[in-house]
C-alpha cells in the first residue's frame, strides 16, 4: 500500500473547459457592466457578478449547464446581431427569415412549446418501448426546448429596449414570461437528475406539466395576445424583482418534478400490485430513487421557495411599505410553505415513504398551482398585476 | 429516526404537557390549520361592508361567520392562539432538542466499541502490511485530507480508532431554522396591532366613522406620536402638509399623530407612450422639532424615505383639488345663455336655473386620456393611441337626490374627419357612460350648436322663419297652412322632448297600422324640412354663403346630420344642461404610505437564520467514520466503519469510493 496522500493537483480539479468557462463569465460579466452600467443601479451591479459567480458555479457542479449556456448564448447573439443590422428595428421580426421563423423571441418560444409537446410523447414511447435510442432523442428534444425557451426570453429582453428604450426591462414581469421562465427552469431541473440519476423513465411524466404549461401558455397568446412587451408599472421597477421571481421559479419547478415523480411512484406501486411481472416494472426507477429525487426535488424547492418569499416580504416593505399584508398572493404562498414544511417534517422525523408521501406531493402541486395562477384568476390583490 | 428515539426518550421527569406540546404531531397539525386559516382568509374577502355579507350568505350564515371572525381571520383571536401555540411547541421542541443536537455536533464517538462500529450502517475489514505506526499516521492524514475533523482513541489492548466527522453544521441548521421561527414572530407581534386591541378592548380608544374635518374627529381615535408601531395613509396636496396620518380601524379610522410634519413641495407623473403611468414621485420636506433643516428628498414608488425608524412611501396620487372653471349651457332655453361656475376638484357648488335648482359635485379632473386607436386611424397615423386631452368628471344631482354622472372632455376629438366635443353621463356608476357627441362648427367651436338648439327650443322665432321660408302658396287654403304650420311646430317639439323615437311611438299609438307607413314618411320629411329651414337661418347668420336654391357643402350637412343625432338624444341627457370646461389648473395630491416598523429588522435577522439553517438542514450532511486498526503480527487489520446522518443513495457508493482511496 502507497502510504504517502496524493495531493489532486490543480488540474485534476479543474479542466481547462472549466477554467475555460470562468474566464468567459468572468470577461462577459465585466462586458455587460461597462456596456450597461449606465442602465444599472449599484444592486443591479451586484446582482450581475453574483449571477455570473452563481453561474460559474452552476458550471462546476453540473458541466452540461456550460454547453447549454454557450449555445444559448450564441444563438441569442445571432439573433442581436440580425436586428443590428436592420438597424435595431423591432419590425426586422417580420422580415429576416431567420428571426421570424426560428429565433426571435417569439418563434423560439413557439418552437420551445412545440418541441415540449414532442418530447412528452417520444419520453413515453421510449418509456413502453424501453428503446434507448428514442429515449437519447427525448433528451435531445428536451434540451432543444430548453435552449430555445432561454432564447426566448434572451432575445425578449432585447425586444423590449427595441419596442422603446422606455419598455425595456428583464422578461420576468408578466405572467406570460413567468411561464417560459417556468418551463425552462423546471426542464433544465428534470434534465439535472435525468443525469445524475442515470434515468430517464421520469421524462414523460415531468413532460406532462410542461405541456400543460405549455398549451395554457398557447391558449394566452392566440386568445389573449399576452405575448405582446408592455412596459412596467412603477412597483415593478425595482431590482428585487430581478431575484424575486427566478427564485420563485426554482421553487416552482422543484414542487412540479416531485409530484410528477409521484404520480409515476403510485403507477409503480399501483402495477406491482396487479401485475408484478409486467415490464414496466423494469422500466422505473426502483423505489428509492424515486422517494430520493421526490424528497430533493421539494428540498431545493422549498429552499429557494423560502429565500423567494423572504425576498418578496424585503421587496412589498419597499415598494408598499410593509412586508406583510395578507395579500392573497404572498398568503398563499405561505400556505405552499406551510404545506411543504409539513412534508419535510413528516418524511424527515416520522421517515414515511412511498404511496402517501406520493400523494401528497401531488396535492401539493395543485395547492402551488392555485399559488401561482389560481390567486391571479380568482383574487384580487396588491399582486393584480398578474391579472388574466 | 435515531435522534427522534431520544428526543422521546425523556431525560429527566417525564411530563405530559411538554410532550404534547413538543410533539411533532401537535407542530404538524398546527402548521396544516393555519395553513387552513390563510385559505379561508384569502377565499372569503376581508374587511366587506356588512350588507355585502349578508347579501352573499344570507343573515344565518353571516351570524355564524361573524362570530368565528372569519371577516378578519388573520386579526382573529383563534389565529393568534394557533400562532402562539406554534411559537410554543417550537420553543419546546428547540430547547429539548438543542442539546441533544449540540452534543452529537462536538462527539467523535471515536469510544465505540468494535462491536458497534460493526453494526454501523457501512462498515468493512481487511488487512494490510506495514508498520502499525506509520499506518495510523496514514489513517488520520487520510480522513483530514478526505475532508473530516478527527479524534484519536488509543485503547486499552494497543488498537487505535481514528474518528472522523465532516459536516457537523448541519446540526446547528436545525436550531437556526427552528429558531428563526420564534424570532420571526416576535418581530411580526412588534408590529402587529395587538397593542391598538388592547386599549379598544378596554374603551380608551374608538374608531372614528364620520367623514368630519380633523378638528371634529373624536378625541379617542387619536393616537399618540409614542404608539409602537403603525402603518397608515395620508394624502396631501401639493403645495401644502401634514402631521398625522389615518389607520383604516373596523368601519372606520385612527388618526395617527406624527412626531415630524410632511410638506410636499411637488408631485410628478410621467407617462408611456400608451397612457400606463411610467412613473410618479414627490418631492418632499421633513421638518421635525430635532432638525436644524428639514430633510428634503424626493421619493418614488420603490424608493422611499426613511428617517430614524421610520418609512414614507410613494404609495398613490389622485387629484389634490384642480381648479376647474366652467361655462353651464342652458339646453332647453329659447335663447343662447350660459352662467359660470368657478370651482375645484372636491367641492360642489350650487346652481339655480329655470330648469330647477341643483347640487354640482366636482370628484376628478384627469389631464390626459390616452386611448387606443381604431385600427385604420392608426394605419393612417401610424400611432397606435391618441390623446383625447383634459376631461372632468362631476355629479349633478336635484333637489329629489337624483344625480347624474358626467365625464366632459375639453377639447374635440376627431372621428373620420369631424370633430365632437364629448360627454359622457350615466346614472349608476355601475353603468358605463352612454356618451353624447356635439359637433363642432367650422371654428372648432360648440357656438353653431347652440346657436341651432336655442332656435329649436324657440318655438315663435321658429314660426317666423318657417313662414319666411315657405310662405303660402297662392293657390293654398289659409286653414290648409296654417295647418301644415302647427303641424310642423309640433313635430318639432316633440323631437325635441323625445327624439326620433318619440315620434315613432306617436304614430304607433295615434295612427291605424295600415296607414302608419305613409305617415312615418310624411312626418319625418315634414321634420328634416322644418330642421333644415332653421339650419339655413343658422348659417346664414353665420355668413356662410347660400345659394338661390338653398345648397350647402357636404361638410355643412353632414353637421346638420350630427346636430339631429345630439339632439335626438338630449331628452336622456339628464338636466338641460351643458357643462363646458373652459379652464383649468391642475393641482396634484400625493398618497403617502408611512410606517413606524420596529419588529422589521427583527423579523430580518430571523429570514437570514431561517435561510441559513435550511440550507445546513439540506445541503450539509453530517457525517462519520470510524478507521479502527489493530495489530496482528506482522499485519495490521483494519475496520472502517462509516454513517450518514441521512441515509441517501449515494451513500453505499461514497463509502466504497473512500475505502477504496484509502486502500489505493
Ligand atoms: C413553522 C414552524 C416550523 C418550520 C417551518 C419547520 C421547518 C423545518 C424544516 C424545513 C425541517 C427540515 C427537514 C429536513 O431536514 O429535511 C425541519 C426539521 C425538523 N423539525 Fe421543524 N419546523 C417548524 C416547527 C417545528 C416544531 C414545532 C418542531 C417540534 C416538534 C419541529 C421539529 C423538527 C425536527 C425534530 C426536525 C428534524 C431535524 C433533523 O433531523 O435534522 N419543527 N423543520
Amino acid at each position: 500500500m502507497d502510504m504517502t496522500i496524493k495531493k489532486r493537483s490543480f488540474l485534476e480539479i479543474f479542466t481547462p473547459r472549466d477554467i475555460l468557462w470562468t474566464l468567459i463569465l468572468f470577461i462577459g460579466s465585466i462586458i455587460a457592466w461597462q456596456v450597461y452600467q449606465d442602465e444599472m443601479d449599484i444592486y443591479e451591479v451586484y446582482i450581475l457578478f453574483g449571477t455570473a459567480l452563481s453561474a460559474v458555479w452552476l458550471g462546476w457542479y453540473w458541466r452540461s449547464f456550460q454547453t447549454f449556456s454557450y449555445v444559448v448564448t450564441a444563438i441569442s447573439l445571432l439573433a442581436i446581431w440580425m436586428y443590428a443590422r436592420n438597424d435595431f428595428d423591432y419590425e426586422a421580426q417580420n422580415d429576416v427569415f431567420l428571426l421570424k421563423y426560428l429565433i426571435s423571441s417569439q418563434a423560439a418560444i413557439m418552437w420551445m412549446s412545440f418541441l415540449v409537446l414532442v418530447s412528452t410523447v417520444t419520453y413515453f414511447f421510449a418509456l413502453f418501448r424501453d428503446s434507448a435510442f428514442i429515449y437519447k432523442l427525448s433528451t435531445f428534444i428536451a434540451w432543444t426546448a430548453a435552449t430555445l425557451g432561454f432564447v426566448g426570453l434572451m432575445v425578449r429582453w432585447k425586444e423590449s429596449w427595441l419596442i422603446h428604450p422606455d419598455y425595456g426591462h428583464i422578461p420576468v414581469s408578466s405572467l406570460y414570461e413567468v411561464f417560459i421562465l417556468f418551463i425552462v427552469m423546471t426542464i433544465l431541473m428534470y434534465l439535472y437528475y435525468e443525469q445524475k440519476f442515470k434515468t430517464r423513465a421520469m421524462g414523460g411524466f415531468v413532460m406532462i406539466v410542461m405541456s400543460v404549461s405549455v398549451l395554457f401558455v398557447l391558449w394566452y397568446v392566440f386568445d389573449r395576445q399576452a405575448h405582446e412587451i408592455q412596459p412596467l408599472i412603477p412597483a415593478l421597477q425595482s431590482w428585487w424583482m430581478k431575484i424575486h421571481v427566478p427564485a420563485n421559479f426554482v421553487g416552482y419547478g422543484g414542487f412540479s418534478i416531485a409530484s410528477m415523480v409521484g404520480v409515476a411512484m403510485l403507477m409503480r406501486l399501483a402495477i406491482e400490485k396487479r401485475n408484478p411481472n409486467n415490464g414496466l416494472l423494469k422500466a422505473l426507477p426502483s423505489h428509492q430513487i424515486m422517494d430520493d429525487i421526490m424528497y430533493r426535488s421539494i428540498a431545493i424547492g422549498f429552499a429557494f421557495f423560502t429565500v423567494a418569499t423572504i425576498l418578496g416580504a424585503m421587496w412589498a416593505a419597499e415598494a408598499w411599505g410593509g412586508y406583510w399584508s395578507w395579500d392573497p398572493k404572498e398568503t398563499w404562498a405561505l400556505i405552499v410553505w406551510l404545506n411543504y414544511a409539513a412534508w419535510l417534517h413528516i418524511r424527515m422525523t416520522k421517515g414515511w415513504h412511498g404511496a402517501p408521501m406520493a400523494w401528497w406531493a401531488i396535492i401539493g402541486l395543485f395547492i402551488t398551482t392555485f399559488a401561482f395562477l389560481g390567486v391571479n384568476i380568482f383574487l384580487s390583490g396588491l399582486h393584480s398585476y398578474g391579472e388574466l | 429516526m435515531s435522534e427522534q428515539k431520544k428526543i422521546s426518550k425523556p431525560s429527566r421527569k417525564p411530563n405530559v404537557w411538554l410532550e404534547f406540546l413538543g410533539s411533532m404531531n401537535l407542530a404538524i397539525t398546527l402548521l396544516v390549520m393555519l395553513a387552513i386559516a390563510s385559505v379561508i382568509g384569502t377565499v372569503l374577502q376581508q374587511f366587506q361592508p356588512v350588507q355585502d355579507y349578508i347579501i352573499k350568505f344570507g343573515p344565518f350564515w353571516y351570524e355564524v361567520y361573524g362570530s368565528l371572525a372569519l371577516y378578519d381571520v388573520y386579526g382573529a383571536a383563534w389565529f393568534m392562539i394557533v400562532l402562539l401555540f406554534l411559537l410554543i411547541s417550537t420553543g419546546v421542541c428547540v430547547t429539548r432538542n438543542t442539546p441533544v443536537f449540540i452534543k452529537d455536533m462536538k462527539e467523535y464517538s471515536e469510544k465505540l466499541s468494535i462491536n458497534a462500529l460493526k453494526h454501523q450502517p457501512n462498515h468493512t475489514q481487511f488487512a494490510v502490511a506495514g508498520d502499525f505506526e506509520q499506518q495510523k499516521a496514514y489513517a488520520t492524514e487520510f480522513l483530514k485530507h478526505e475532508g473530516f475533523k478527527t479524534r484519536i482513541n488509543q485503547r486499552d489492548d494497543g488498537s487505535v480508532t481514528v474518528a472522523g466527522l465532516k459536516g457537523h453544521w448541519n446540526r446547528l441548521g436545525y436550531f437556526f431554522s427552528h429558531i428563526s421561527i420564534i424570532i420571526i414572530c416576535i418581530g411580526a407581534l412588534m408590529d402587529s396591532n395587538i397593542y391598538l386591541k388592547y386599549f379598544e378592548l378596554t374603551g380608551s380608544m374608538q374608531a372614528e366613522t364620520r367623514s368630519v374635518p380633523l378638528s371634529e374627529v373624536d378625541k379617542r381615535a387619536w393616537l399618540p406620536p409614542s404608539n409602537f408601531s403603525y402603518r397608515g395613509n395620508v394624502n396631501i396636496t401639493e403645495g401644502r402638509d401634514a402631521d398625522v396620518l389615518f389607520l383604516p380601524w373596523n368601519e372606520g379610522y385612527l388618526v395617527q399623530q406624527l412626531p415630524f410634519r410632511i410638506e410636499v413641495k411637488a408631485f410628478r407623473i410621467d407617462y408611456y407612450d400608451n397612457g400606463m403611468p411610467r412613473t410618479y414621485e414627490s418631492d418632499l420636506l421633513l421638518y421635525a422639532d430635532d432638525l436644524d433643516e428639514p430633510i428634503e428628498k424626493t421619493i418614488e414608488v420603490n424608493h422611499p424615505l426613511y428617517y430614524k425608524n421610520y418609512a414614507i412611501y410613494q404609495s398613490s396620487y389622485g387629484d389634490g383639488g384642480s381648479l376647474v372653471n366652467m361655462n353651464v349651457h342652458a339646453l332647453a332655453s329659447p335663447i343662447v345663455s350660459k352662467t359660470e361656475i368657478e370651482s375645484a376638484i372636491n367641492r360642489h357648488e350650487s346652481l339655480t336655473t329655470p330648469a330647477g335648482r341643483f347640487r354640482v359635485e366636482f370628484s376628478d379632473f384627469k389631464l390626459h386620456n390616452i386611448v387606443p386607436r381604431s385600427e385604420e386611424d392608426a394605419l393612417a397615423t401610424g400611432r397606435k393611441m391618441k390623446n383625447n386631452g383634459p376631461s372632468v368628471l362631476f355629479r349633478v344631482r336635484n333637489e329629489e337626490g337624483r344625480a347624474w354622472e358626467y365625464e366632459n372632455y375639453m377639447i374635440p376629438d376627431e372621428q373620420e374627419g369631424r370633430w365632437f366635443y364629448m360627454s359622457g353621463v350615466r346614472n349608476a356608476v355601475s353603468e358605463p357612460f352612454r356618451y353624447l357627441f356635439v359637433p363642432a362648427d367650422d371654428l372648432r367651436s360648440k357656438k353653431r350648436f347652440f346657436e341651432f338648439l336655442a332656435l329649436v327650443n324657440n318655438a315663435p322665432k321658429a314660426d317666423r322663419i318657417y313662414r319666411q321660408a315657405m310662405p303660402k302658396p297662392m293657390e293654398m287654403e289659409r286653414a290648409n297652412y296654417e295647418t301644415h304650420m302647427q303641424l310642423m311646430q309640433q313635430l318639432v317639439k316633440l323631437f325635441r322632448e323625445t327624439g326620433f323615437d318619440g315620434i315613432s311611438r306617436f304614430i304607433e299609438t295615434n295612427v291605424p297600422q295600415d296607414q302608419q307607413q305613409e305617415v312615418a314618411s310624411f312626418y319625418f320629411g315634414q321634420l328634416a324640412n322644418a330642421l333644415q329651414t332653421l339650419y339655413l337661418h343658422v348659417l346664414e347668420q353665420e355668413g356662410v354663403p347660400i345659394n338661390s336654391q338653398g345648397d350647402i357643402s357636404e361638410t355643412h350637412q353632414v353637421w346638420f346630420e350630427d346636430a339631429m343625432t345630439a339632439i335626438a338624444s338630449l331628452n336622456r341627457y339628464g338636466p338641460p344642461l351643458f357643462f363646458e370646461m373652459t379652464s383649468f389648473d391642475q393641482r396634484w395630491s400625493t398618497g403617502l404610505q408611512i410606517t413606524k416598523s420596529p419588529g422589521k429588522d427583527v423579523v430580518y435577522f430571523g429570514s437570514a437564520l431561517l435561510t441559513l439553517g435550511i440550507f445546513f438542514m439540506f445541503y450539509v450532511r453530517q457525517r462519520r467514520v470510524w478507521i479502527h486498526l489493530k495489530r496482528n503480527g506482522e499485519q495490521t487489520d483494519i475496520t472502517i466503519a462509516g454513517r450518514d446522518n441521512r441515509k441517501l443513495p449515494e451513500t453505499d457508493k461514497e463509502f466504497e469510493k473512500l475505502v477504496t482511496n484509502f486502500r489505493a
